[in-house]
């Protein structure tokens, strides 16, 4: 069977409709256009108890259509796509972007900057051309193999009294093609198919308390997915959350599991963004070229890595991705600037959006172990519940959860914590990081130590 | 507006006949029952941004989503295009949970109230239809609206509004033959300015949400939202972290429902409660919190946010009271929890959209007013805070944990309003939250911002509580 059969595949006589609403938009009066159609199929199967407990079946599409028309701008999208139907909502659409006000900034890319080597999709290598031999009898089986709960229960009813009380899995695969073409020539398409897993376990003690915990893989291609451990983990998580202990409050040294890592990256990743620079609402405002964060941090982009979850050929303009350093040495290298906010900002645009983010590990410590050994007495972060950042100012609260440290070993759970900062200055506070990204995560951030941290108790 | 029947057999293409076949088509493999769900959706957005209207669009979303139930297990598809063959083939997936027929139905299925017609009782009619009104009418509101912010304050140096609408056309369809339909209009501004003083930055954002056309675009809510974003911001530049522990919050009336959402709502939905998970599993019929305390969901605001004639499983909308006098009486039931709980729903059988099977979910969560004065429970703090606005909260589901995070707040001093503070996370347990309630004041809100639930899908909500105090909760500080 050829992967032409996926549901989820774009046919020529969808790409062949995509390219007519182009020429059709330019003929209505807009002077230039983008469309992005796209397509996708899941399936999974979720799974209660060691059963099956639900199934799921999705397959979508939209046509997404940009306008430029007067020098003015609008953004528009439909899943219904007969010809006729299309044309209509056109029609109106181009009405629409008149009545709006002119903004001489928004252009589409420049054509030298747009990506001209993803025509078919499958140049990195995202695509699993087993997909189609899945069937629904294959992956029901996969979903079951993948249980625990009969080991689980086995095992829970220890001395401690600890009972489980549900496990929870999912299975899922998917296939999604995106094509991006435009009014100069543009073309680029993005195919991938994605395996996940993943499992909530929850157990409770003998005075009725509950805890739970979860673990999960992703792949692009379903030999890589490491589904047989996947509950088995989640299981070990939750028991390990068993007995939590009050501490005091005060300052102290932490380290951010990889798991969790990137809820501490991310608003700073936010804040180098166009949208909120340009509108003066970021923490990192006039910090192009400046030393910001200590020189033992070094952020790079990766988008183009052949097999890795989350590369990219090309962002939703269709401009071009490229290896680049954000944050060199401690030095803010770039801002993320698309086409109209680099305009607004009257500055050279770069690329919309991080797309594979890598923390080079700072070197001495390979695992979570090492670090923990390196921080001594310290709180081990296993998640965050809730909290949030002012993307003025980097300041931050959130929840966490995870386990007390005493001469790198774990001694006993903690919960019902907050950490309280501010980005700037908790990064300045980095001691070191492990190496121990997992590649499931789209941003690799390895395991993270900082020094001198306010927790609330 | 609800429309006659046949508008939406024609927006759907299909009729009761076929509507039947599709249903039969779903159980043949077996299985208890089957719903069919149809949407249509358009949306419309626009977008104020550096003192111009520069970006706007629309957006449509339309299709069917298959449920088949066999027993408590769920099989479910959806198709985006109406050809029979599509919808056929979209039952044939959903059919793959059911191998035989089950003889454990969910609510409503044995014994069917055929549901024709639909309530006498609207509950979100529209004076101006945002259908059909070009979207350069609303250019005016969004302009007047930055213009009313900035002549409010010299400090501000951006200003973003955003207009959204969506009106949503649904048609539902069961193999208990109860056919249902409804067209649910919903308009939200949001409202977000910068303010820079002595090189300090500072944001602040408010919203509205209603259930509502596009009448409710009038000069008044232009006024009450620039005064509203303005308000305090001398307070915002001013604010300091509090040291942070154990203490007591007093949590101001309004948007601090948000406690109510996080610390025990979702804990009531009953899908966590069937599966054993949730901490408030085995306490039907106790006493979590003091006498006098109702705790209530309701879907019968009329205009609000979490308004519904019917939920997304076709069951009326209705008034849920949760706690009634500091005991638990009700969770929030879809069609399969009540089967499993021998109850009838309570009418929270909701869905993101048609992609999305439906699952208990809240719809105005909110306390009732007690006899205390708010000043009062203020008053009764030596050493504490008081909190009135939020941005986004979140739960564990097993342990009860929740947190919220604060926007900006008080020190409360010797039972008196003190330092400013922002930007702090509060968290503790809801069961523990519900017992530590002392004081409930006679001044309930319910909040008008535009809330949205994410538990695994986007719904909207809204959610309100009078003044309150609680004797201890976790405060993030330094």
């Amino acid at each position: 069977m050829s992967s032409n059969k996926i549901a989820a595949i774009l046919t020529q006589a969808e790409i062949d409709l995509a390219q007519h609403c182009l020429t059709f938009a330019q003929e209505e009066g807009a002077q230039k256009v983008r469309i992005t159609l796209s397509k996708s199929l899941m399936n999974l199967i979720g799974l209660l108890n060691g059963e099956v407990d639900k199934t799921a079946h999705a397959l979508d599409r939209s046509l997404q259509l940009q306008l430029f028309v007067d020098g003015r701008y609008g953004a528009f999208s439909t899943n219904k796509l007969e010809k006729e139907g299309l044309e209509t909502f056109i029609r109106e659409a181009i009405d629409t972007v008149k009545m709006l006000q002119a903004d001489t900034c928004r252009d589409l890319p420049a054509p030298e900057r747009v990506a001209k080597d993803a025509r078919t999709g499958r140049e990195l290598g995202l695509f699993d051309p087993a997909y189609d031999q899945l069937t629904a009898e294959g992956r029901r089986e996969l979903a079951l193999a993948s249980c625990h709960f009969k080991a689980s229960s086995a095992h829970s009813g220890d001395s401690r009294g600890i009972s489980l009380l549900a496990e929870e899995g999912e299975y899922s695969d998917s296939v999604f093609d995106t094509l991006t073409i435009d009014s100069q020539g543009l073309y680029a398409r993005h195919t991938e198919t994605s395996f996940e897993i993943g499992y909530e376990t929850t157990v409770e003690d003998a005075r009725g308390n509950h805890f739970s915990s979860y673990w999960w893989d992703a792949a692009p291609l379903l030999q890589d997915l490491r589904w047989k451990e996947c509950a088995a983990i989640a299981y070990k998580r939750a028991m390990e959350q068993v007995g939590p202990q009050e501490i005091e409050g005060g300052k102290y040294t932490v380290v951010v599991d990889t798991e969790c890592a990137s809820k501490l990256l991310t608003p700073v990743l936010n804040a180098l963004g166009g949208f909120s620079l340009q509108q003066k609402n970021s923490f990192l405002v006039d910090s192009l070229g400046k030393q910001l964060f200590p020189e033992k941090l070094t952020i790079l982009d990766l988008p183009r890595a052949a097999g890795e979850t989350g590369s990219r050929l090309f962002d939703s303009e269709g401009v071009a991705t490229r290896e680049m350093s954000i944050v060199d040495k401690g030095v803010v290298k770039t801002y993320f600037l698309n086409t109209y906010m680099a305009a607004k900002m009257e500055m050279e645009p770069t690329i919309e959006d991080a797309i594979r983010v890598k923390v080079l590990p700072t070197g001495g410590h390979k695992t979570l172990e090492d670090l923990l050994k390196a921080a001594g007495d310290c709180i081990l972060i296993t998640g965050f519940n809730g909290g949030n950042s002012n993307p003025a100012t980097g300041n931050f609260s959130y929840g966490i959860e995870g386990f007390l440290v005493k001469d790198g070993k774990k001694v006993h759970p903690v919960r019902e914590l907050l950490i309280t900062g501010n980005f700037l200055q908790l990064w300045g506070k980095l001691l070191a990081t492990a190496d121990d990204a997992r590649p499931c995560l789209s941003k690799l951030i390895p395991s993270l130590a900082f020094t001198n941290v306010d927790i609330s108790a | 507006m609800i429309h006659p029947k046949e508008h939406y057999f024609n927006l759907f293409q299909v009729d009761t006949p076929v509507l039947e076949r599709l249903v039969q088509a779903a159980l043949s493999s077996g299985g208890s029952y089957c719903d069919l769900f149809f949407e249509n959706t358009t949306y419309g957005s626009l977008l104020l941004r550096d003192g111009a209207v520069t970006s706007g669009g629309n957006h449509i979303d339309y299709g069917v989503g298959v449920r088949v139930l066999s027993g408590e297990k769920t099989g479910y598809a959806y198709s985006e295009s109406m050809a029979w063959e599509d919808m056929l083939s979209c039952a044939r997936a959903a059919s793959q949970i059911a191998d035989k027929p089950v003889d454990v139905s969910p609510y409503g299925t044995r014994n069917p109230s055929r549901g024709e017609p639909n309530p006498a009782a609207d509950r979100y009619p529209v004076v101006q239809h945002w259908r059909g009104t070009p979207l350069s009418a609303f250019l005016p509101f969004l302009q007047k609206l930055e213009q009313a912010v900035r002549q409010r304050d010299t400090r501000i140096v951006k200003v973003i509004a955003n207009l959204a609408f969506q009106v949503t056309d649904v048609l539902m369809y069961n193999s208990a033959r109860e056919l249902k339909w409804d067209t649910r209009p919903m308009g939200s501004v949001s409202l977000t300015a910068v303010f820079q003083q002595n090189g300090q930055s500072e944001n602040k954002s408010t919203s509205r949400s209603f259930r509502q056309g596009a009448e409710m675009l009038s000069d008044s809510l232009i006024e009450e939202m620039a005064m509203e974003l303005v308000h305090g911001i001398d307070d915002r530049f001013a604010a300091r972290r509090p040291k942070g522990g154990s203490m007591p919050v007093v949590m101001g009336a309004g948007a601090s429902g948000i406690l109510l959402h996080e610390a025990m709502g979702h804990a009531f939905e009953a899908d966590f409660n069937r599966k054993g998970t949730s901490i408030f599993a085995d306490k039907m019929g106790r006493k979590i919190c003091p006498d006098g305390i109702q705790i209530i969901d309701d879907g019968t605001l009329a205009g609000n946010r979490g308004a519904l004639n019917f939920d997304d499983e076709g069951i009326p909308g209705q008034k849920t009271y949760m706690v009634e006098d500091g005991v638990l009486t009700s969770y929030l039931h879809d069609r399969i929890s009540a089967a499993h709980y021998g109850v009838r729903p309570t009418g929270n059988g909701r869905r993101e959209s048609f992609r999305y099977a439906p699952l208990p979910r809240m719809r105005a969560t909110y306390m009732e007013s007690g006899s205390a004065k708010a000043s009062d429970l203020i008053a009764e703090v030596q050493k504490g805070i008081f909190v009135n606005e939020f941005s986004n909260g979140q739960v564990q589901i097993g342990e009860g944990d929740f947190t919220f995070y604060v926007k900006s707040g008080y020190l409360i001093e010797n039972g008196r309003l003190t330092q400013p503070v922002k930007d702090i996370n509060i968290i503790g347990n809801g069961p523990q939250a519900l017992a530590d309630i002392r004081g409930v004041a006679d001044d309930l809100a319910v909040d008008p911002g535009a809330w949205t639930c994410g538990k695994e899908q986007s719904v909207p909500v809204s959610c309100g509580i009078p003044t309150v105090l609680i004797s201890g909760l976790t405060v993030g500080g330094e």
